[in-house]
């Protein structure tokens, strides 16, 4: 052989062997994906809870009518299509025809008309929604019609969300279920239940006749592909074991790794670190039902004292993981992100707080502000705060729970003045956690609420846009909740995970394992 | 004897009893509650109340315990309000991975601790004993999780050779799930040996003073018979003692080992239970580690019987 047909053998010999890293690479079926999870899910019905681990791991197994595209807008999932009559009150919704469930019985509309029934008495959102809604009926084993009391501008993000999201059971399993938690986890997804080991493993499975769209990907909507045999969801609650096994190799993905991690790990050839953006805020909620925080002074004077880069710098450690914006609204979600109305975010005055704080007439009564060190950017940010606030004038009195006792506590309006949080993107803003009356912190205001009300009846972006700004003046004049800041969150995936991208819903469907 | 038997096991029962309603009433008056962590951080009180209503939390706590108890006296640990399933079922299959690792942290410990407490004792005051027991004074300040990151950056980043974590249950072949104990139960029962090197050593000391190892000597007795035959057999009881207390502290000690490397144990169910406020698995749990205790106990003092004739339980 001649040494001209060497080399060409030699280079075509590591064409082959080198991984293909190029985006025209064929994804490839096979293996099994373990991704180490921050924790347990508290349950696997997603009717059931908010928690957001909940979400991640089971919209692998069911799916719901609608989902979001790149842009956080609306687009069918199980849902073929839908017409709106009646000036908006009517909402006829056709379904996709051959979708099965992982028990190999077809979706229609029986399934679909008690689940948003279900979910619409059991879902935080759910209810929201719900209560404008007058009936839902199947027309025909293909089409539901939701009747509205009123327009909803909502309805469809509603339909759309995956944090206790509007899945779609079969009926037999909810019938079963009652009132209380489902038992059997089945779903439309591209993945299926196999088994839950408390403390070991989830583990789903390829769905083999799953229904895909026949639209490309976009966003989390378009054609759904589950390239490994299994997903394995293995909880690895310290953070320092789930990247230790990343870097090793024995997970390939690791969730919510410490955001100073990021420069070195960059240097990691074997590794990708993925900025979770948008994610979320880090917040202070005032009570503003009981307390020293029902001052609307008081609270102004908390806003102002505030300096927040050293409090993000302290929270999330690493300027590429924050982002100091006072908007109710991630630049990502288009239009529904604007400056206009964001009066008080970042001021910096301690002169101003002092001023505000005399003319409450503030007599150095202590503020309980309670946190929790199980989210270090909580107890971090909250700090930092807690100095600058005694700088200007507050008496802080920093109490740090564990997560459990926080839940309980920030529920009893006796019990704390300020408690710290963090506020996850939610698309749609008018069910945006952050501005609802009904939940802790009991932020009401007539004018904000009636806002809120025309916000959920607007469909309009640009409408919707404009209110957005009127409520964001709201916002920073009564001082609803305090914004610290944006925050992102990094997971580490290995480079032989592909397809894979860091966002604020994980997923891993379209994801495959290189060899 | 026999008597004897069935008056400690009997005492259990009241033990028990204490341990049962100590834990209940402890745990139910900690704040925070499951209901508001299965709802999830954005749920409305609305929400968390129609849970706590449907797990049954809202009944008055006395009522509560009378239903504990009565289930407990059939048998029933109850359900977890978590994994929704029953906690006898969620402890056994959480025993292998404890009862494995306490087993390997056991022997580790007693393997190094022994030999090392007997050889400092032997050459008193050597540069041999020094070094011991500084290593010892060394085991006994290092927290064992922290030899465990150690070693886990050690052999399992740096090195590769062992998983940095996670458990291979028996099932998956005996080489793989002692790989995966192996640096756990190493963490375990190193520091562990440190404490039975340390009373090894000092009741080994006192024994080697008494006049009968004189005598043995004097007749002479090499000394190779005269430690390893006369003299350890009448130090090891302390060591025994130690022994099982240590035994019983890893059952329940091992909780902080299983965390850091990711161990489905014992250890790792109460503290996620605890976090979540999952009542009947907490209980269910401390009344398994109570009852370990008592065996233990029991069983180290039945164990003294064939060391030391002279003891006699009536």
């Amino acid at each position: 052989m001649t040494t001209k047909a060497l080399t060409v053998l030699a280079l075509l010999a590591s064409l082959v062997s080198a991984p293909a890293t190029t985006a025209q690479e064929t994804p490839r079926a096979g293996g099994v994906i373990k991704a180490a999870m921050i924790g347990e899910p508290p349950s696997l019905d997603l009717h059931w809870t908010t928690a957001v681990i909940v979400q991640q791991i089971t919209w692998h197994i069911y799916e719901t009518l609608y989902t979001y595209d790149k842009s956080f807008s609306p687009i069918p999932m199980l849902a073929e299509g839908h017409s709106v009559a009646d000036g908006g009150r009517r909402y006829t919704i056709t379904l996709r025809k051959g979708v099965k469930f992982h028990n190999g019985k077809e979706m229609t509309s029986a399934d679909v008309v008690p689940s948003l029934q279900r979910w619409g008495k059991m879902g935080t959102s759910g209810k929201l929604l719900w209560k404008r809604v007058e009936v839902v009926e199947a027309r025909d084993p293909y089409t539901v019609v939701i009747h509205l009391k009123e327009p909803s501008g909502s309805l469809l993000y509603g339909l759309a969300e995956p944090n206790n999201a509007a899945a779609i059971y079969p009926r037999e399993v909810m019938a079963a279920a009652g009132d209380g938690q489902i038992k059997e986890f089945i779903g439309t997804g591209p993945y299926r239940f196999v088994e839950h080991k408390a403390d070991r493993h989830i583990k789903l499975a390829r769905f083999k006749d799953y229904a895909a769209r026949p639209e490309p990907a976009h966003g989390w909507g378009g054609k759904r592909i589950a390239h490994a045999d299994e997903i394995l969801f293995i909880p690895v609650p310290d953070v320092a074991v789930r990247l230790a096994g990343v870097e090793t190799g024995e997970y390939h993905f690791g969730q919510n790794i410490k955001q100073d991690q990021h420069e070195r790990l960059k240097r990691n050839p074997a590794l990708e670190a993925g900025v979770v953006k948008p994610y979320g805020w880090i917040t202070a909620v005032p009570n503003h039902k009981q307390g020293i925080m029902t001052n609307k002074k008081v609270r102004q004077a908390f806003l102002a004292a505030l300096d927040m880069d050293p409090i993000m710098a302290a929270g999330v450690g690493n300027k590429a993981f924050y982002r100091l914006d006072g908007a109710l609204f991630y630049p990502e979600q288009g239009l529904a992100h604007s400056q206009s109305g964001v009066t008080g975010y970042n001021q910096k005055s301690r002169e101003r707080a002092r001023a505000l704080l005399k003319e409450a007439g503030y007599k150095g009564e202590p503020v309980r502000w309670i946190t929790t060190k199980e989210y270090d950017w909580m107890y971090n940010t909250a700090l930092v705060a807690r100095q600058q606030m005694e700088e200007a004038g507050f008496k802080v009195d920093l109490q740090v729970l564990d997560w459990a006792t926080l839940v309980q506590r920030r529920n009893k309006p006796e019990l704390f003045d300020i408690f710290s949080t963090g506020f996850t993107l939610r698309a749609d803003p008018a069910l945006a956690t952050a501005i609802q009356c009904n939940w802790p912190g009991w932020w009401c205001l007539e004018e904000k609420e009636r806002l809120l009300g025309e916000m959920l009846r607007e469909g309009d972006p640009r409408k919707r846009r404009a209110m957005i700004e009127r409520l964001q003046g709201i916002f920073y004049d009564d001082v609803g909740r305090v914004k610290l800041g944006d925050y992102f969150l990094m997971d580490v995936t290995r480079k032989e995970l592909r397809g894979f991208r860091a966002s604020p819903f994980l997923t891993f469907w379209n994801v495959w394992l290189a060899r | 004897m026999k008597v004897y038997l069935l008056r400690r096991l009997l005492a259990v029962v009241p033990v028990m009893l204490v341990v049962a309603t100590v834990a209940f009433v402890l745990i139910h008056l900690a704040p925070g509650d499951p209901a508001s962590v299965i709802a999830g951080p954005y749920a409305t009180q609305d929400d968390i109340t129609r849970l706590h209503h449907q797990l049954g939390l809202d009944q008055p706590l006395p009522l509560q315990l009378v239903k504990w108890y009565g289930r407990l006296l059939a048998g029933d640990l109850g359900d977890s309000i978590f994994l929704r399933r029953p906690v006898s079922e969620a402890i056994v299959e959480r025993l292998e991975p404890t009862l494995l690792l306490t087993g390997w942290a056991t022997l580790i410990a007693v393997l190094i601790g022994i030999p090392a407490g007997v050889l400092s004792a032997r050459y008193h005051n050597s540069a041999l004993d020094q070094s011991f027991m500084a290593l010892a004074l060394v085991g006994l300040s290092v927290p064992s999780f922290l030899l465990g990151l150690l070693m886990i950056l050690v052999f399992g980043v740096w090195l590769g050779w062992l998983p940095v974590a996670g458990y291979a249950p028996l099932e998956s072949g005996v080489w793989p799930n002692l790989r995966s104990l192996l640096m756990p139960a190493v963490s375990l029962g190193l520091v562990q040996s440190a404490l039975i090197a340390r009373i090894t050593r000092s009741s080994m000391l006192d024994v080697l003073r008494e006049q009968y190892i004189l005598a043995s000597r004097s007749k002479g007795l090499g000394e190779r018979a005269v430690v390893y035959k006369h003299a350890l057999k009448n130090a090891i009881i302390p060591t025994l003692t130690v022994i099982g207390i240590t035994l019983a502290i890893l059952i329940g000690g091992a909780v902080v080992i299983e965390t850091v490397f990711n161990i489905p144990g014992l250890g790792r169910l109460i503290i996620s239970a605890v976090l979540r406020r999952d009542y009947p698995v907490i209980q269910g749990v401390v009344l398994l580690i109570a009852v370990a205790y008592t065996l233990v106990n029991l069983l180290v003092d039945l164990a003294y019987l064939t060391l030391d004739p002279r003891i006699r339980y009536r």
